[in-house]
């Protein structure tokens, strides 16, 4: 036996192996990502009559009446456009946090542990207490009324969506900021300063070039999470704030249109699919 | 083992021979699943229909599922389609009209429910597949605190001094719906078949007044919490949260008169148990069921035998002077134009508030 039959084998023995190691996770994905998946892409091809049932056979009539609909893109523009400037308010109220949190010297971990801990409650409860906090006899309404100022409605708008869903997504930020700020060596600012460079040179020409990592993965971790966002959005937009989230819900559960509801999540799919692109793509020219 | 006596050997032996027959016994009593809506409903429909029925069939077992709304009913039996869990369902007409065009449901006939023979008229409704069990009202319910005398008209939707203060549930909710073609005939819009738009643009002088179109968790907690002073919903929920929040909430049922909304019952396509459904069914549509149940819940009865008190039917639109002002509307229709409506409100209602 020679010495490339031995290495062969090894190679074709290791092949089986790491799919036998992969069978499970490729089993599951198949039934729990890929089937449905195929399933809604099969669903948004049928059509609904109007009193909701749907008919047999496929064709293109859902797609082609959604994308001839101006509403729809209006509705698409409005998510992502809400989307980006959930997550723009996200990363600013998180970047300054978790730098600090970084740079703390004392008890980072019960830091670390502050920031991430509404996560242990749920999205559904943190939308309430908004709703009582921001609510038209809440506190902060009430505040401003004590200044002689008349509040605007903060919730039942889109106000009141970006300012809950920005709470809601600040520890995802914080998590992926920190990550990013992992990678940040203290010496390269020494040395700038050493150089002559002021405090917003540094951050300017150092310390944010270096997050930029976690300053993308965070954003692409908050726009999906706001784009697919429906909870929030719902209980805080009080009608007003039509998202391809709530729509889909709309489809869904009260007009029964399932086929129009499919076609919106293959087009919220496609978003995901567009911001992955992005992602990557500014990945490679930040590193 | 002195605890082990020839005579408690001889029991268990016994018993052991026996289990076979137990075990058959036991599995010869039928189990079905009703399906119909969450919350007060189904507190209430356990006490008043589902308990009084297994107590005369002690053979039947009756489990109910709660559902938040109808289409959520009908979306469970689309995912069981091959293999139904339910049998027998309690939805609302259009989306029972929309399964039973899917062929989820089956139609019944009044040979297989003779008590069919004793419903109002308006509860079999052509090319649904179960007849109606109760009928409801849309109402306004405002917070006691802000009306020294109780709201008598529609309009009072439109008084400014409520601005900010009411909470609508906007289309695609039927409540909406129902809202517009009352608007509609407010406005002296004629046919809703023909045209909605004077309804839509009196809605669209209203849409500035309110708080929220789509109040959470419905509109009934958010009058009875003071979220707000003014909603719409339907009549047997208002009166019961009402009764719940006596200082807090009232109803009132305007002057111009209502809508109705038609719940009905219907045979699940492949249920396991179609005797034990229609026998439960033929119980829910009795005179004597569809009395309790508005007893405790206020829904207008469809059988023309339910004897109820004075002190429910004041509570219910059952009274002959409301049933004379009840607009008339055929739900099958609206629905096929319920996204219209829904896109108007989108552009010309929502978008002014």
């Amino acid at each position: 036996m020679t010495v490339s039959t031995v290495d062969a084998d090894a190679r074709s023995g290791g092949g089986r192996l790491l799919l036998t190691l992969l069978l499970p996770i490729i089993f599951v994905n198949v039934i729990a990502f890929i089937a449905p998946v195929a399933n809604l892409v099969a669903m948004s091809f049928r059509e609904a009559t109007a009193t909701g049932s749907m008919k047999e056979g496929m064709d293109l009539a859902t797609w082609s009446s959604l994308v001839g609909d101006a509403y729809y893109w209006s509705m698409l523009w409005r998510t992502i456009w809400i989307g980006a400037l959930i997550t723009l308010v996200t990363l600013v109220l998180s970047y300054p946090l978790a730098l600090f949190v970084s740079r703390a010297e004392k008890a980072k971990a019960l830091l670390i542990v502050l920031c991430i801990s509404p996560l242990l409650i749920s999205a559904v409860v943190r939308t309430y207490g908004w709703m009582v906090i921001l609510g038209d006899q809440g506190f902060l309404p009430a505040l401003l009324r004590s200044f002689n100022v008349t509040p605007p409605r903060l919730i039942n708008s889109q106000l009141g969506v970006v300012i809950g869903m920005t709470e809601i997504l600040m520890p995802y930020m914080i998590l992926s900021l920190l990550s990013g700020f992992g990678k940040l060596d203290t010496t390269l600012e020494q040395a700038a300063e050493t150089l002559g460079a002021g405090p917003l040179t540094v951050f300017r020409r150092i310390v944010l070039p270096l997050s930029m990592p976690g300053v993308l993965l965070g954003c692409l971790l908050c726009f999906v999470l706001a784009v697919s966002s429906f909870i929030t959005p719902k209980m805080l937009g009080g009608g007003r704030v039509a998202l391809l989230a709530t729509e889909i819900y709309d489809q869904a559960i009260v007009t029964l249109n399932w086929p129009v509801a499919a076609c919106l999540s293959v087009l919220i799919l496609i978003v995901f699919g567009t911001a992955l692109l992005f992602y990557g793509q500014l990945s490679k020219i930040v590193e | 083992m002195q605890n082990f006596t020839r005579r408690k050997v001889l029991a268990l032996g016994a018993m052991g021979v026996a289990m076979p027959w137990v075990t058959k016994a036991s599995a010869q009593e039928r189990k079905i699943t009703v399906a119909a809506y969450s919350d007060i409903f189904e507190d209430i429909y356990k006490k008043a229909v589902i308990e009084p029925f297994m107590k005369a069939n002690p053979g039947i077992r009756v489990d109910y599922m709660g559902m938040p709304t109808s289409a959520q009913n009908l979306g469970m039996l689309r995912a069981q389609k091959a293999a139904p869990q339910i049998d027998v369902c309690i939805m609302d007409v259009v989306v029972a009209k929309a399964g039973g065009d899917e062929g989820i449901y089956k139609p019944v006939t009044a040979e297989q429910l003779p008590v069919m023979k004793q419903l109002v008229p308006a509860a079999i409704i052509e090319g649904v597949p179960g007849p109606a069990v109760t009928f409801d009202t849309i109402v306004m319910m405002y917070a006691l605190s802000k009306f020294p005398t109780p709201p008598t008209s529609w309009k009072e939707l439109w008084n400014k001094q409520h601005a900010g203060r009411i909470a609508i549930d906007a289309p695609p909710n039927l409540l909406g719906v129902g809202l517009t073609l009352i608007a509609n005939k407010l406005a002296g819009g004629g046919d809703y078949r023909q045209s909605i738009d004077k309804g839509i643009q009196l809605l669209g002088e209203m849409a500035p007044l309110v708080q929220t179109w789509d109040p959470k968790p419905n509109p009934y907690a958010a009058v009875a919490n003071g979220v707000v002073d003014l909603g719409i919903g339907y009549n047997a929920r208002a009166q019961t949260i009402s009764k719940q929040n006596a200082d807090r909430m009232a109803v009132a049922m305007p002057e111009e008169g209502s809508i109705a909304q038609i719940n009905t019952i219907n045979l699940v396509n492949g249920s396991k148990q179609p005797e034990a459904a229609l026998q439960f069914m033929s119980y829910a549509l009795s005179a004597e069921a569809q009395a309790t149940f508005t007893e405790a819940l206020y829904y207008v009865p469809t059988n023309k035998g339910a004897a109820i008190s004075e002190e429910a039917r004041k509570k219910t639109a059952a009274t002959p002077e409301r049933m004379a002002r009840m607009i008339d509307v055929d739900w099958i229709e609206v629905a096929k134009f319920r996204d219209k409506i829904t896109e108007q409100w989108r552009r010309n209602v929502i978008s002014r508030s």
